[in-house]
């Protein structure tokens, strides 16, 4: 039977001991852990329990961290389970920050790769429990084996998501879910403080991904210009393709912790789409650009070329699905695959993928700005307007009114529309975290509670929403 | 790699036995250590954070003398400290007589080294020094007045208890090793029920949680009594064999029915009921008591009258049952025990006037006369930040001539000083310590070198006793030579008394004090004047002017009390302690500022809708003593009417919580009272 962390939601006081053992165990500088205690209903809300959560890693069975790294910097110790960082391997992209919905990674700015909790794989190795585990006071945090009796497989704020995260709860008992209260009465659900949701403790930003953003309007615009020269609208210089598509490229690595291991990214081509992504977009930058410097007239070079860029395109998107995006099934409006047909179509002059696409991504784009609205997230409804007008609306106008007079304005339009998009994808694109996950499930909880009086622990039992 | 037994002498009640690892001269690991049946989980966040405390850069590692006028300081060599303090303690013993100094000592390290001090006081012809104490008299007090001694069982036996009740006591913060033990006692199905103004840690766990208005627990505690007695759910077998003045307390209850105790306490009619009906139906029951509730004007009365909750229902001396408030059965070298060592001598000791009342210090220092005072020596202490009335303490402070301090950081109190000296850390001596929940005596062992120029309290002692030109004979005889054979032969000699008591056996682990009882009073032997559980007390009124019978009294400071103050000052002002810090220790460090960087005020949100507060406000904190602006935190788990920062920040965190307080003693015990504190709360300009 597997190991695990074992965590006891009855004993934990939130004492942060196991957070300070993390740091002193394995020598980080002072203040900062690999571990980390999160509370559920930190402001006391009456109709609601408070409880503590001591996560790390939990080394999970179908890691999504191993999977995701595009430099296979990250194994497992087969020994342990332990799920473990090469440091010598890893490039320091931090796309395993996004992939963990545990928030377990952690960015060392000094040597410019990840780290994250090991396990104590040392200490298990000398016959030890892990450091975190030898001094919580209180018997809260254990190891040992993940089949006990009355253990549930996730509480709010550690979803199981499938991915076997080594971790079990003892989930608060009946007779200790929260202490009767005199002044239960009245408060509302609303007035629940939780942490911030949303943007506001968010791990990707827009002033932080600013070369992403870049990187990805690149690779949209030279395939939509690539598949413009396969169809004869447009000459493609070569030179100029090469140098802007190897801009993007540069962008992309900017960011790396360790840029000379750089050429570590496409190692994992197998899993990764991250890897893909470079490998893919390589190739369709190294292919267009022979087809269009020594064989310009060649059909099937240049829908190569185009289906190679799709396919780079396919798969920039998929880098993100690991984080929490809002989207409609896989499809977000500022998708590069929607932005790079759209694009060409535009570039063509072709009336109905043009106006599809256009469709599409106004269709989804209010979808999501009405979700958004939902969960009243801040509306900022200038840079909507902006989005829809110019970049959607504007160039409908313009092509009816003479599409070959307006070709530029129509193009700039379109690409002012699809830079807002994308900054806007950026700015709301985040990742799950521990914290976050609780405060959703504490409001989310307390509204469908209705009133205080019908809390009882089933809400809290490990059933996220049930 | 060497690892060695020892044990965290701070003023808490856990005092956790420690293994810990050096490497290299460092200190690189601290481990639990199993022998202590108290505290087997280990240290908590702030015994970890030794790690870090030990090398903290902040840390003082030389003499330091403050640039005249200035509020700068430089480092001066020892010879240079040593000769301008001694120069300035013999003028003063010429000009004005030794009581012109004030050594004043607190609580921040546990030993019998400490000794040291006041014997080197007295070889310089005496001082002025200080009674009672900011910590516990008053319940100490009220406990030595009912039971007759400061003893409860041991802290495992809490287990065995079907109803716990935290009276005030937050042990998830400030004594985490109980939670375990009442997780336990849960498991075996006991109940625990909480009585606290805030919906704290250690509530969250418990069947209900009970708000009284701060300060009216006594009213409570007569509320339940009149319950328990008129429905006849009191042990009469006991009370006939072993409790004094029940018919006297049987009346003074008799006016405390429900409908009064609710409008006096807050505490709903049906809470009151139903805690009566839990006291009265379950045994055996434990009432563990918080050290916060016993420091309003009125709170001896107030423990007093919860003691007798225990006596009415024969829950005293049995297993699972009892009093938890001090346990002082391993301070087994005091001479003379706690409360009455805290006490003024009933005749006055010609060399130590012991005139300052702690809880007055500031008021105190200035109205000394005869002589005035002219100098403060401080160790193990922050009496700037810690003691009631902040403003007041500084002014004290400043009218002097000279200060010392010995510190290992720059607190508020050693910004005060003249000459501040370094003070070692508790892995830089060995000393020999108790404690006050679990009854082990245990040996706090040296295990690295003072770093730079530190020096312990015994070194320096006995340097500035050389240069007083006392002769090297009477210093021997009080306090121990500087090297580790001769520290040791001191502490073995101490423990010479008692069988079963070595350094070689305290080195493997805690020892259990000689005399131990397990389960406290199991004999049924009180030390009473009468011999009995005492309800009425004589010596209440005699030694303290208060009612023979815990009569409950307003605070002098309550909501309740007509006057133009507690109108324009309508909250209570709570200043509980925090698990980040033992009261003004640790905050400085890394490790624990990660947790908790800034005070922040925690108001129910009614009240802040009141005043038009909204979460993370800078909100000002005031009363006609001072104020402090801080960073309001909304918090459903506080009763409207209180608001809390807790207790231990620094000036240079922009809120010593004392700003607010003020000097006043305890209803007995010459405690501080520092807790009846009304403020009002407002949106900062």
């Amino acid at each position: 039977m597997p190991k695990g962390f074992l965590f006891d939601l009855n004993r934990c006081t939130g004492c942060e001991a196991c957070t300070i053992a993390c740091t002193i165990e394995n020598g980080l500088p002072f203040g900062q852990s690999w571990r980390r205690i999160d509370t559920y209903n930190e402001s006391r809300h009456p109709a609601a329990p408070a409880w503590h959560l001591s996560l790390a890693c939990n080394h999970c069975a179908d890691a999504p961290c191993i999977t995701s790294c595009p430099a296979l910097a990250i194994r497992r110790d087969t020994a342990t389970g332990a799920v473990l960082i090469e440091e010598d391997a890893c490039i320091g992209c931090g796309y395993c920050v996004w992939a963990c919905p545990y928030d377990a990674p952690r960015y060392d700015p000094t040597d410019g790769v990840m780290r994250k909790c090991t396990l104590c794989n040392h200490r298990l190795q000398d016959g030890y429990d892990p450091a975190c585990v030898s001094h919580c006071p209180t018997g809260a945090l254990g190891y040992g084996a993940l089949d006990g009796d009355g253990q549930e497989a996730e509480v709010p704020g550690c979803p199981e998501l499938g991915i076997g995260p080594a971790i079990r709860f003892t989930p608060l008992k009946k007779d200790r879910t929260r202490p009767l209260l005199d002044n239960a009465h009245g408060a509302p659900a609303e007035s629940a403080i939780v942490a911030p949701r949303g943007r506001a403790e968010s791990a990707i930003t827009l002033r932080g991904e600013w070369p992403l953003v870049l990187f990805t309007l690149i690779a949209a615009a030279m395939v939509a210009l690539v598949i413009g020269a396969a169809a004869g609208a447009v000459t493609l210089p070569p030179g100029v393709f090469l140098a802007t598509a190897l801009l993007g490229m540069g962008l992309g690595t900017m960011h790396l912790g360790r840029k000379a291991r750089a050429w570590r990214a496409v190692l994992n081509v197998r899993r990764s789409w991250m890897s893909r992504e470079i490998v893919l977009y390589s190739a369709f930058v190294a292919v267009a650009t022979a087809w269009l410097r020594f064989a310009p007239e060649s059909v099937a070079a240049g829908m190569t070329s185009a289906l190679l860029g799709l396919a780079a395109l396919f798969a920039i998107d998929r880098v993100y699905d690991v984080t929490g995006r809002r989207a409609i099934g896989r499809l977000h409006s500022a998708d590069v695959i929607l932005t790079g047909p759209f694009l060409a179509a535009l570039v063509i002059l072709s009336p109905l993928p043009a106006a599809l696409f256009c469709a599409a991504k106004l269709a989804l784009y209010l979808w999501r700005k009405i979700q958004n609205a939902n969960k009243e997230e801040e509306a900022r409804s200038s840079v909507s307007i902006m989005r829809i007008g110019v970049g959607l609306l504007a160039p409908a106008v313009l092509w009816l009114y003479d599409p070959h007079q307006l070709y530029a304005g129509i193009l700039g339009c379109a690409a002012i529309g699809e830079i807002i998009d994308r900054c806007e994808f950026y700015d709301e694109l985040d990742t799950r975290t521990p914290r976050k996950q609780m405060a959703d499930h504490l409001q989310g909880a307390l509204a469908a509670a209705g009133r205080p009086a019908v809390w009882h622990a089933d809400l809290l039992g490990g059933r996220p929403d049930a | 790699m060497p690892v060695h037994t020892t044990a965290c002498p701070r003023n808490c009640y856990s005092t956790c036995t420690m293994k810990v690892e050096v490497k290299n001269g460092r200190l690189i690991r601290i481990d639990p250590h199993p022998d202590n049946a108290a505290t087997p989980g280990g240290a908590c966040l702030k015994g970890l954070s030794y790690v870090e405390r030990v090398v903290s850069p902040d840390r003082i590692l030389t003499p330091l003398m403050r640039r005249p006028g200035s509020d700068r300081f430089e480092p001066i060599p020892w010879n240079d400290a040593l000769d301008r303090i001694c120069d300035k303690l013999r003028e003063l013993r010429e000009r004005a007589g030794p009581q012109s100094v004030l050594y004043y000592a607190a609580s921040g390290t546990k030993g019998l080294l400490n000794g040291a001090g006041p014997a080197f006081w007295r070889m310089f012809g005496g001082c002025t020094t200080t009674y009672g104490d900011l910590c516990w008299p008053a319940g100490l007090e009220a406990t030595r007045l009912t039971l007759g001694d400061n003893k409860h069982s041991a802290p495992w036996d809490i287990v065995n208890a079907r109803l716990i009740i935290l009276w005030g006591k937050n042990s998830a913060e400030t004594n985490i090793h109980q939670m375990p033990l009442i997780d336990q006692a849960q498991d075996r199905g006991a109940k625990l029920i909480v009585i606290d103004p805030r919906r704290t840690e250690s509530a969250e766990r418990a069947e209900f949680l009970v708000q009284p208005r701060p300060g009216s627990d006594g009213a409570l505690a007569l509320g339940l009594a009149h319950l328990l007695i008129e429905e006849g759910r009191i042990d009469r077998g006991f009370i006939e064999a072993h409790v004094a003045g029940f018919p006297e307390y049987r009346d003074l209850v008799a006016a405390w029915t429900p409908e009064r105790t609710s409008k006096t306490t807050d505490v709903p009619v049906r809470t009151i009921e139903k805690l009566a009906d839990r006291i009265g139906g379950i045994t055996p029951v434990t009432i563990c008591a918080g050290f916060g509730m016993q420091r309003y004007t009125n709170s001896g009365q107030t423990m007093r009258a919860i003691i007798a909750l225990l006596a009415l229902t024969g829950n005293i001396g049995r297993s699972g049952a009892g009093w938890q408030f001090a346990n002082l059965q391993s301070a087994i070298f005091d001479a003379v025990p706690d409360p009455i060592a805290l006490y003024p001598p009933e005749s006055p000791d010609p060399k130590v006037r012991v005139s300052i009342s702690t809880a007055r210090l500031g008021r105190d220092m200035l109205a000394a006369a005869d002589p005035p005072l002219k100098m403060i020596w401080v160790e193990r202490g922050n009496p700037v930040s810690q003691n009631p009335e902040t403003a007041t303490v500084l002014r004290a402070f400043r009218a002097l001539e000279f200060r010392v301090v010995v510190e290992q950081f720059m607190t508020d109190t050693a910004r005060e000083a003249d000459i501040i000296l370094p003070a070692k850390t508790m892995f830089e001596q060995s000393d020999v310590i108790g404690a006050y929940w679990h009854p082990y005596i245990q040996l706090k062992q040296k295990v690295l070198e003072p770093p730079g120029e530190v020096k312990p309290e015994t070194e320096i002692y006995r340097l500035l006793a050389g240069r007083l030109g006392i002769s090297d004979e009477e210093v021997a005889d009080h306090i121990p030579g500087p090297s580790d054979q001769e520290i040791d032969a001191w502490l073995e000699n101490k423990l010479q008394p008692f069988p079963g008591l070595s350094l070689e056996r305290l080195r493997q682990g805690p020892v259990t004090a000689p005399g131990t009882q397990e389960v406290a009073f199991s004999d049924m032997s009180f030390p009473t004047p009468s011999g009995k559980i005492e309800l009425v007390s004589e010596e209440a009124l005699r030694r303290w002017g208060v009612e023979r019978l815990p009569v409950y009294d307003e605070p002098e400071e309550s909501v309740r009390r007509p006057s133009p103050e507690s109108r324009r000052y309508p909250l209570y002002f709570m200043t509980p302690n925090t698990k980040n810090r033992i009261h003004s220790q640790f905050n400085n460090l890394k490790m624990i500022r990660v947790m908790s960087d800034r005070p922040l005020l925690a108001i129910h949100p009614d009240d802040a809708a009141a005043r038009g507060i909204s979460n993370g406000d800078r909100v000002r904190v005031r009363n006609d003593r001072g104020r402090l602006e801080v960073e309001a935190r909304l918090e459903h788990g506080i009763k409207p009417g209180c608001v809390s920062v807790t207790n231990g920040w620094w000036s240079t965190d922009g809120a010593s919580v004392n700003l607010c307080s003020l000097g006043r003693e305890t209803d007995m015990g010459h405690g501080a009272a520092f807790h009846d504190n009304l403020v009002e709360v407002e949106k900062a300009p």
